[in-house]
């Protein structure tokens, strides 16, 4: 059952093209075409505007929270070429940091799992992805993947931190030897794996199977299993689901969840990572789930936030 | 930006939108030649591949043709019907011919590539246009007036639109339009324009200004609007795009003027209709707004003309132009860095390479047309100054914590009416995808808030599924009922009644009162194996000859007294009776003796049996026994064992079942585990036979080990019933999945103690959220206790605490983000003892009664929770986590005072020490051990000032159940929903009594009381070794997390009564905290004027107890026994309001009077008219010992 709690009005004067609650689910962060990106307070069902953040200036497309060990972070990015970088600070919202460094729209921000400190990924209409990691004091360090996807990268999404090798946590004290990777979606019809390797960044996968831009990929929150999974979604409205069993990832298996008639723009999963959210033109929203034998299936179909939920188990 | 190049002097063609990979086609240009003058002509076909970073483009296939084009057109007709994979390319000739060309044969390098040819236009044909709607379709325009329909199923035939306009003239141009199909334009240099209409076969409308210098080399429809079109000029005069919409025609709408010599080609893209690109003889290539007439884009071109510009029909960022310095270019019109390019690609971009090229195959390298083409700039370029539509996500569902899914609504706009107003809302849902789950857990909920478990149990029978499901549930409901070792036994197969019926047929009726069990129990024996164990002594015989007279000797002794003796003799002539019965005569010790002999020298099946009921010893039987009698097993177990082993005889049995190769008797072991109350094992046993990663079937495991454990409690004053690993395992998988599916509050019960950091953020999730459900009514608390804890969290995420005030400067100095890592220590690592305590000294300080508040009691997790008020949802599910920004540590509110927090009088090393307590006995749920483990934390004032309104905020006591995430089997039973009447009708069901319900079976384990004789069996750091490593950065968690509440009561109320039995939902932390510093303290009597209260209220329950018939009752009344002493000591105090002892004293009277129903109305006002923490601890317990006697009548 999928059933609207709240509805926001955000009052925003042209296309909304995000909206992300935060980690708790209980702020939601929109951003527009209107250049704007507002933040309102939902709990309880309520909706009060808690900023309107203006610094874009053009259409803002994605807005990310960053983990809140960090503070209250957001991060925007807007056509504009900038990425922005918020910060509430004595209850109010200031622009931490503005990164100009990309020669065109940027298309999508993401920030990585907490244990990988405060890093963001940005990836930019200009083909770079750009990555920056908060070093203190105010600083930012730029890390920038030239030519990762020809003509844009639409999407970028961090892996879950995952200690090679091993699920069981590190010994207390030492610091968990993370691989920091990340998947990238772009008009090269591709996806991309992405992976920190001393302190340089290098494509580790190239995924082909869309046929035309991809316009989102998500990588799945980890369940504990050792296997990785993506999910990518392109214009040709083919949703994949990219699986990896091999430690070492290497090893990439593509199943098409479904084949859209209209272009998709966005996946979401759920943090328990089993649920996929698909969202494609003209407003269609559908739920997937993962049967027992291993075959996908749609258990809903979202009108306006409503929905019924069809359980085959 | 510039992606690719083809070094080609040709008209191009790109591969319809539905051709993937995406292919540029280009033809020799009828109207350049190259340096060879060669009239060869050729059919390239190119592939963009723009995952390869080179300029190049891969030339996929190449047709040798004798023709040479004025232009091209691929359209996607037949690509469905596989006949065409690749569609059809169609060419027009310089010579009138219209050709179509099978471009998938080009590229298989066929030969025979030439669909159809037709010469009907008797010149060049210049214009083709591809219907799109359908795609068989294509128009063509040639000198004279010339324009055909042709029909690519049926070429041979083209159809004209209408007759010929006069005067006659070159068709320029052709175009489909892009709304209504049957519409046709056609353009001439001449510069009009004229609109047919197909199926009036006729021109309907001409467009012309009257200039008359509009020279059209260009037409297109408006991909959106069915009226406008745009007409391009070459006339450098007048080198302007004009729009034009039919309904207006006799002006254009618009006139785009930017070009400063002729506009030679136009294209306006599908997939942004606010993009228009035009190329002119000034060398530039332009991107506008047409509906504004702006300029959005200039393309960085080379310094010759481009004569023909195309959108890519697939890739809406891509367009090609081809220019008369003998290029073909892609570009992309999203601007972007040619950096990246010219870094890989620094052999083949720049003015060096092209000249060096030998594009023509004449082995001679050709000089550039003119000037080096400028490096493609590294200068970035700006993108379109408006954003593409394609760029404009309208879409986009997001999910988030708690299994909510945020999704955008854009209504979409339809293009006449831009103006109207659109909501812009964001849909936030709760999806739920495991209805059936939380349907189940709802029902568990609500069982474990009203009780009823063995009506639960019951339910479960009936709904079983299969016939080990139901006995799973029958032996879980036997844990509610009275003599719980019969009812086993009954359901082994044992009835008392028909065994003694069955041994009456048998004619031994006095064997079967003694021992019922034996005739049955004999068939287990028989397969019990023949044991070498019995370390019996070798027979020592007296020194006889067989030649003796036996039945003399034995005389002979027993005339002796030589009881011994005798006895030997007997057992040595077989005479087993004989000895015995002398045995008996002989003392205890002879029979002890005689009887190891007997059983050393008797070897009959049942002798193990017998033996082990003589000698108590089953742990030999239960070893050695066939598994497959396992019921029997249980059933001597069930019958003989002492309680104080029956656990471990059980477990011993389970083990062995579990063990056992057989499917069927492994999970036979859980029954073992059910009746030992060991649900660690049960889970280990349940999850090896299930799959634990089905909602449903984590639902049926958490039932049963619920139930089981609350029967534990119930049943077991003490014993261990610690959360083990695998349960925790299994109760944090259970939390995640109500949380994912959005029940919180649940989830949160569930949250045990764990090391483990995925499930500490999801707890940390949880906490937060609940912190939220609750914060509208914990505003005033909020106030008071201003910012917030230690923690980084709730420091630096305001969100978390969205009206808490700053923080004071001591707190927030050493969190800057650059101390985040430290600060947040949980996730990371499990050692966190380091952790930030919020300073002693202040609660020494400010609560005074410092032996309160020792490190001992600091280490207990914070009791209360706000979520105590009566309406708030499920607050008994919700730990003290809930409350956590809510109740920030006080100290932060007085920055002045407050030491730095590394100063803090906490060392590591006392943090240690004393860390394990809370997390190690936190499972000792009801155990003796665990008063101290709950004990709260110390009152939290940072300044005396806040105390009063600290107190005055002061919860429920029930709700101040200890952390529920410790003691989550405790959290289950507290009621869901505060009401006060909940909670009274609560108190019998939440304290479990130390006397175990099997009592009449069992030996008195901890019977009595036995709480209040090991109060303080586990010395907190005895446990620290062992546990401090993996339950300290937990500790950490608790202090940061659940910042102590004051209780003002407390530090003068410590009695010495310890009914700490966590799962109480009044009072329980007053009085465990009482506990502990009880061997301190000795009461103060309670003043004389008051002590007819508790003379009368003991005297009550007395009376009720000897009234009473039923355990149940009895256990309710003693346990009510225990807590009044709540009352008694805040009499002894001093602490009770008068109006509260006024109406005590009333209650009294009444009871006097045996008015019942009056004593309880006042009661009602009693509760009704004071403040709740006052007399939460003992009112609820006081209406239960009233309505007591009035239902029992006393």
């Amino acid at each position: 059952m999928v059933s609207v709690i709240n509805t926001v009005d955000t009052s925003h004067e042209d296309m909304i093209h995000d909206a992300q609650m935060d980690y708790y689910g209980t702020r939601l962060a929109t951003c527009s075409s209107d250049r704007s990106v507002k933040i309102f307070d939902v709990k309880n069902g309520g909706q009060i505007l808690v900023a309107d953040l203006r610094g874009h200036e053009g259409p803002v497309w994605q807005v990310a929270w960053a983990h809140p060990m960090y503070g209250n972070i957001l991060a925007s990015c807007s056509y504009d070429r900038k990425v922005i970088i918020w910060k509430e600070e004595n209850n109010s919202w200031e622009k931490m940091y503005e990164y100009t460094g990309h020669d065109s729209s940027v298309n999508s921000v993401c920030w990585g799992p907490y244990d990988f400190g405060l890093i963001l990924a940005c990836g930019s209409s200009d083909g770079a992805i750009s990555l920056l990691t908060f070093s203190g004091d105010q600083q930012w360090e730029i890390k920038k993947i030239n030519n990762a996807h020809t003509i844009g990268c639409n999407a970028v999404s961090w892996a879950p931190a995952v200690v090679p090798g091993s699920l069981i946590d590190q010994p207390s004290g030492q610091k968990p030897n993370y691989i920091k990777r990340f998947v990238s979606g772009g008009c090269d019809n591709l996806v991309k794996l992405w992976k920190e390797e001393d302190g340089q960044w290098k494509e580790d996968q190239k995924l082909e199977a869309h046929s035309d831009w991809v316009r989102d990929v998500g990588w799945a929150p980890s369940i504990g299993l050792p296997s990785s999974t993506i999910a990518s979604c392109s214009q040709d409205g083919r949703v994949f689901i990219w699986t990896c069993d091999d430690p070492s990832g290497n090893t990439w298996t593509a199943k098409l969840l479904h084949k859209f008639s209209d272009v998709v723009w966005h996946v979401s999963w759920s943090i328990t990572g089993n649920i996929l959210a698909v969202s494609g033109g003209d407003n269609k929203v559908t739920l997937w789930k993962e049967s027992a034998d291993g075959q996908w299936a749609c258990i809903s179909d979202i009108n306006k936030g409503q929905g019924a939920v069809s359980n085959e188990q | 930006m510039k992606l690719k190049e083809v070094n080609r002097t040709a008209i191009q063609s790109w591969s319809p939108a539905q051709h993937h990979p995406v292919y540029l086609a280009a033809g020799t240009s009828a109207q350049q030649l190259d340096a060879s003058f060669s009239t060869t002509a050729s059919l390239e076909i190119f592939e963009l591949d723009l995952a390869e970073p080179s300029l190049d483009m891969k030339l996929r296939g190449a047709y040798s043709s004798s023709h040479r084009y004025h232009k091209l057109a691929w359209g996607p007709h037949g690509m469905d019907a596989q006949g065409l994979p690749s569609g059809v390319l169609i060419a027009g000739g310089e010579n009138g011919d219209v050709i179509l060309y099978d471009p998938a044969k080009i590229i298989a390098g066929d030969s025979d590539v030439v669909i159809a040819q037709n010469v009907k236009h008797s010149g060049p044909v210049r214009a083709l246009d591809v219907n799109s709607f359908q795609t068989n379709l294509v128009a063509s325009g040639g000198n004279e007036s010339e324009i055909y329909i042709w029909d690519l199923n049926n070429f041979g035939s083209p159809m004209t639109p209408g007759p010929k306009t006069q005067p006659l003239e070159d068709i320029s141009c052709v175009a489909w339009n892009r709304q209504v199909q049957h519409i046709l334009a056609s353009a001439s240099p001449s510069g009009r324009a004229s609109i047919w209409d197909l199926r009036k076969n006729d021109l309907i409308i001409k467009v012309s200004d009257h200039s008359n210098r509009m020279h059209c080399s260009g037409l297109e429809w408006n991909p959106e609007v069915a009226t406008q079109l745009v007409l391009a000029s070459e006339d450098d005069r007048m080198p302007v795009i004009q729009m034009w919409d039919l309904r207006f025609s006799t002006s254009p709408l618009k006139v785009l003027e930017n070009h400063t010599r002729g506009v030679l080609a136009i294209a306006w893209s599908v997939a942004d209709p606010e993009l228009l690109l035009s190329c002119g003889k000034d060398n530039r290539i332009l991107c506008w707004n047409p509906n504004t007439a702006e300029v959005l884009y200039e393309l960085p071109t080379s310094t010759q003309w481009c004569f023909d510009i195309q959108w890519c029909p697939r890739n809406p960022a891509v367009l090609s132009a081809a220019a008369f310095d003998g290029h073909i270019s892609v570009y992309s019109i999203m601007g972007g860095s040619s950096q990246a390019v010219s870094q890989t690609q620094a052999d083949t971009v720049g003015s060096q390479s092209f000249g060096n090229m030998d594009p023509f195959g004449m082995g001679q390298t050709l000089p550039p047309l003119q000037l080096p083409q400028a490096p493609a700039g590294h200068a970035a370029l700006s993108p379109l100054k408006k954003p593409p539509k394609w760029l404009r996500r309208p879409v986009g569902a997001s999910f988030a914590f708690g299994g909510k899914l945020v999704s955008l609504e854009n209504t979409k706009l339809s293009p006449e009416q831009p103006q109207q107003p659109v909501a812009r809302v964001v849909h936030i849902s709760q999806v739920v995808t495991e209805t059936a789950f939380l349907e189940r857990s709802a029902q568990l909920q609500a069982t474990l808030a009203a009780g009823g478990f063995a009506d639960f149990c019951q339910k479960k029978i009936g709904a079983a599924q299969n016939e080990f499901e139901k006995t799973v549930w029958a032996f879980l409901k036997v844990n509610f009922e009275n003599d719980a070792r019969g009812k086993y036994l009954e359901l082994l197969g044992y009835k008392k009644e028909e065994l003694a019926a069955k041994s009456d047929s048998i004619g031994k009726p006095s064997l079967v009162c003694q021992e019922p069990a034996v005739p049955v129990d004999a068939e287990v024996v028989a397969s019990l194996p023949e044991g070498p164990l019995d370390p019996a002594p070798a027979p020592e015989g007296i020194d006889l000859t067989v030649s003796q007279d036996v039945d003399g000797l034995i005389t002979q002794a027993l005339l002796t007294g030589n009881f011994e003796g005798a006895v030997e003799l007997c057992l040595h002539d077989n005479r087993m009776a004989d000895s015995i019965i002398l045995a008996i005569a002989g003392g205890a010790e002879l029979l002890k003796k005689t009887q190891q002999k007997y059983f050393t020298m008797t070897h009959s099946k049942i002798t193990k049996l017998i033996s082990a009921v003589v000698t108590e010893d089953w742990r030999d039987v239960l070893q050695t026994c066939e598994l497959q009698n396992w019921k029997e097993a249980l059933a001597a177990v069930m019958t003989y064992a002492h309680s104080e082993e029956f656990s471990s005889l059980c477990d011993l049995l389970g083990c062995r079942l579990e063990a056992a190769e057989d499917e069927r008797l492994q999970t036979r072991a859980s029954l073992c585990y059910i009746c030992s109350g060991n649900v660690e094992k049960l889970v280990s046993c349940w999850t090896g036979a299930q799959d634990g990663h089905c909602p449903l079937s984590l639902q049926d495991l958490m039932e049963k080990v619920v139930v089981l454990r609350r029967a534990v409690d119930q049943s077991r004053a003490s014993g261990p019933s610690a959360v083990g690993h695998l349960l925790g395992e299994k109760m944090s998988q259970y939390a995640s999945l109500l949380a994912s599916q959005g029940n919180l509050t649940t989830a949160i019960a569930y949250l045990p103690h764990d090391t483990e950091g995925l499930l500490l953020r999801l707890l940390h999730r949880v906490v937060v959220i609940g912190v939220f459900v609750c914060t509208m009514r914990s505003v005033c608390v909020l106030q008071v206790r201003s910012a917030s804890t230690v923690t980084s969290w709730s420091n630096q995420t305001p969100t978390a605490l969205p009206s808490a005030p700053p923080l004071g400067p001591a707190v927030t100095e050493p969190q800057v983000p650059t101390h985040w890592p430290s600060l947040w220590l949980w996730p990371h690592s499990h050692t966190s003892v380091s952790y930030s305590y919020p300073p002693a000294s202040q609660y020494q300080a400010d609560a005074g009664g410092p032996s309160i508040y020792s490190p001992l009691q600091y280490s207990a997790p914070p009791p209360p929770s706000f979520c105590s008020s009566p309406e708030a949802p499920a607050p008994g599910f919700m730990p003290q986590y809930t409350q956590q920004p809510l109740y920030p540590p006080p100290f932060t509110g007085q920055p002045a005072s407050s030491a730095p927090l590394s100063q803090t009088p906490f060392s590591p090393a006392s943090a240690t020490s004393f860390s394990p307590l809370s997390s190690g006995a936190s499972f000792q749920h009801g155990g003796p051990g665990s008063p101290a483990s709950y004990m709260p934390p110390p009152p939290p004032a940072g300044s005396s000032g806040t105390r009063p309104e600290t107190a005055s905020h002061q919860v429920p006591a029930s709700q101040r159940t200890g952390p529920h995430w410790l003691r989550p089997q405790n959290g289950w039973n507290d009621p869901p929903n505060l009401t006060r009447d909940s909670k009274k009708k609560k108190v019998p069901e939440n304290y479990t009594p130390p006397a175990p319900i099997t009592a009449p079976i069992f030996s008195p384990l901890g019977a009595g009381d036995p709480q209040a004789q090991q109060p303080h069996s586990m010395p907190p750091q005895a446990m620290a070794p062992d546990q401090t490593q993996i339950q300290t950065p937990y500790q950490g968690m608790q202090q940061q997390m659940a910042p102590p509440i004051f209780n003002p009561g407390l530090p003068k109320t410590r009695g010495g009564s310890v009914e700490g039995a966590p799962g109480a939902p009044i009072g329980e932390v007053i009085q465990s905290m009482q506990s502990i510093p009880a061997e301190k303290i000795t009461k103060k009597p309670i003043p004389a004027e008051h002590l007819v209260l508790k003379n009368t209220f003991e005297g009550l329950i007395q009376k009720c107890l000897a009234a009473a018939t039923d355990p149940q009752t009895k256990r309710k009344l003693d346990d009510a026994h225990k807590r009044l002493e709540a009352l008694y000591d805040k009499l002894r105090e001093q602490t009770l309001s008068p109006a509260i002892v006024g109406g005590l004293h009333n209650i009294v009277q009444c009871i006097d009077s045996r008015s019942y129903m009056e004593s309880l109305n006042i009661h009602t006002h009693i509760v009704s008219s004071s403040n709740f923490s006052e007399t939460s601890a003992f009112m609820p317990v006081l209406k239960v010992v009233l309505t007591q006697a009035n239902k029992l009548g006393v």
